[in-house]
């Protein structure tokens, strides 16, 4: 009765049982890659990229200017930046309290709480539907008022198709 | 395969002679232990850690949005700096500085469409990140907070946007932030006071131009700086934490398989 291991080594202690940490998974090696190159070439591909967009677009279209801000000429449509249209949009139909307050303070709190809340371990989009749908109503919703409020909105905050009236500025 | 390209080749060879040797601080990478010790003696790349899994790679894991939204925030804060160079925040002096810059300043138009068209850009963008974030999942322990500060960063970015449309003072500016500041004052109890504080006044004024100035030219972006800080080196730290594999994907190494090498 021998008491090394095929190479050569002794064996002092044998344990039967599983360990204490659960069995070890072997490191999925051909599943890790070095970050220089791979990473870093599609990262710079893809700032180069927008980099040039920004470039181009900024050739081709000009940053608006209007005339010069005159507190006793109110403009007709009054329109916010258009990340806040939706928020106008929404105050259009309800009270400041709900639209201005409660709706945004609650997007804002519910996104912060979110991982908090939503604390299933599944990371699928399948296995955690209450929180993909809660999110995805909420978000086409939001970009739903931001284009009409951007778009669709003439004087009197009235509604206007934007090939016939554009109110929207950028 | 890694071993013949450190090696041979053009590159390598003129590694070896002494001009290259003065040149290239560090000897060739040559086994992995090598290359990640590269990367940890890099200054640029201690952002990044060594290895990632082969997944986040490819576009449609993230759409590279997050490297999209840093490096429109790097186009805002060159193409910020040359305007601040040409504006003052008077109501008296913004839109003639303004038109000067348009038609006066070399390069001045093009620099104002690059940071008014990156800014538009970076919100669209910020917004995109956090919504892919979230359809991935990647919201789920141990990047809870990561996620938290990620909401706060999207939240500077719109006040960035919102302080900075203001400056041109022209009717656009003008009337927007009157009635964005409004919806500020629809918060009970304090909206009133927050509104004022915003202003500096009851109406947009000289002083809402110069405060408005202040915090998109150093508060916020100060703030920006550090959220985003904390945000990449949290990206980091919990890319690395891949509790499946047990693998240390900050320094690359497999810390159990090192043990055993060192036994032997």
């Amino acid at each position: 009765m021998t008491d090394t291991t095929p190479d050569g080594r002794r064996v002092l202690g044998l344990v039967p049982g599983k360990p204490v940490a659960g069995d070890r998974k072997e490191p999925e090696e051909q599943n890790l890659v070095m970050v220089w190159p791979h990473l870093l070439v599609r990262h710079a591909v893809a700032a180069m990229s927008v980099l040039l967009s920004v470039l181009l677009i900024s050739v081709l279209f000009d940053a608006p200017l209007r005339s010069v801000a005159n507190p006793t000429d109110t403009p007709n449509p009054e329109k916010a930046p258009w990340y806040f249209a939706a928020l106008q949009e929404l105050l259009s139909h309800f009270h400041p309290l709900i639209a201005g307050v409660l709706v945004p303070g609650g997007i804002i709190v519910g996104l912060i709480a979110l991982p908090y809340i939503d604390n299933s371990p599944h990371e699928r989009p399948n296995r955690r539907k209450v929180a993909v749908a809660t999110f995805t109503i909420v978000l086409v919703a939001w970009i739903i008022l931001t284009i009409i409020g951007f778009a669709f909105r003439g004087p009197n905050w009235g509604w206007v198709w934007p090939w016939q009236e554009w109110h929207g500025e950028l | 395969m890694g071993l013949t390209d450190e090696t041979s080749g053009v590159i390598a060879r003129l590694r070896r002679t002494p001009v290259g040797r003065s040149i290239f601080r560090s000897p060739p990478r040559v086994t992995p232990r090598d290359r990640a010790a590269g990367h940890w003696s890099s200054f640029l790349l201690h952002i990044y850690p060594v290895k990632v899994r082969r997944a986040e790679l490819s576009f449609k894991y993230s759409w590279y949005l997050g490297v999209i939204s840093t490096v429109l925030l790097g186009s805002l804060v060159v193409s910020g700096i040359y305007l601040m160079f040409f504006y003052v925040p008077s109501p008296n002096q913004a839109y003639t500085n303004i038109q000067t810059i348009q038609t006066e300043v070399t390069f001045g138009q093009y620099v104002r469409n690059v940071h008014r068209w990156s800014a538009h850009m970076m919100v669209l963008a910020v917004a995109m990140h956090m919504a892919k974030v979230f359809y991935r999942g990647a919201y789920k322990p141990p990047r809870q907070f990561n996620w938290v500060v990620g909401v706060m960063l999207l939240a500077m970015t719109l006040l960035m946007s919102f302080t900075g449309y203001l400056l041109p003072w022209d009717q656009l500016a003008f009337w927007a932030v009157t009635v964005g500041t409004e919806m500020a004052s629809y918060v009970p109890l304090v909206g009133g006071d927050v509104q004022e504080m915003l202003l500096g006044g009851s109406v947009v004024g000289a002083s809402t131009l110069l405060r408005f100035y202040v915090l998109h030219v150093a508060v916020l972006p100060a703030i920006i700086v550090f959220l985003l800080m904390i945000h990449l080196w949290r990206w980091r730290k919990d890319s690395m934490l891949d509790l499946d594999t047990g693998l240390d994907l900050d320094t690359g190494l497999d810390l159990d398989r090192e043990l055993e090498t060192a036994d032997d």
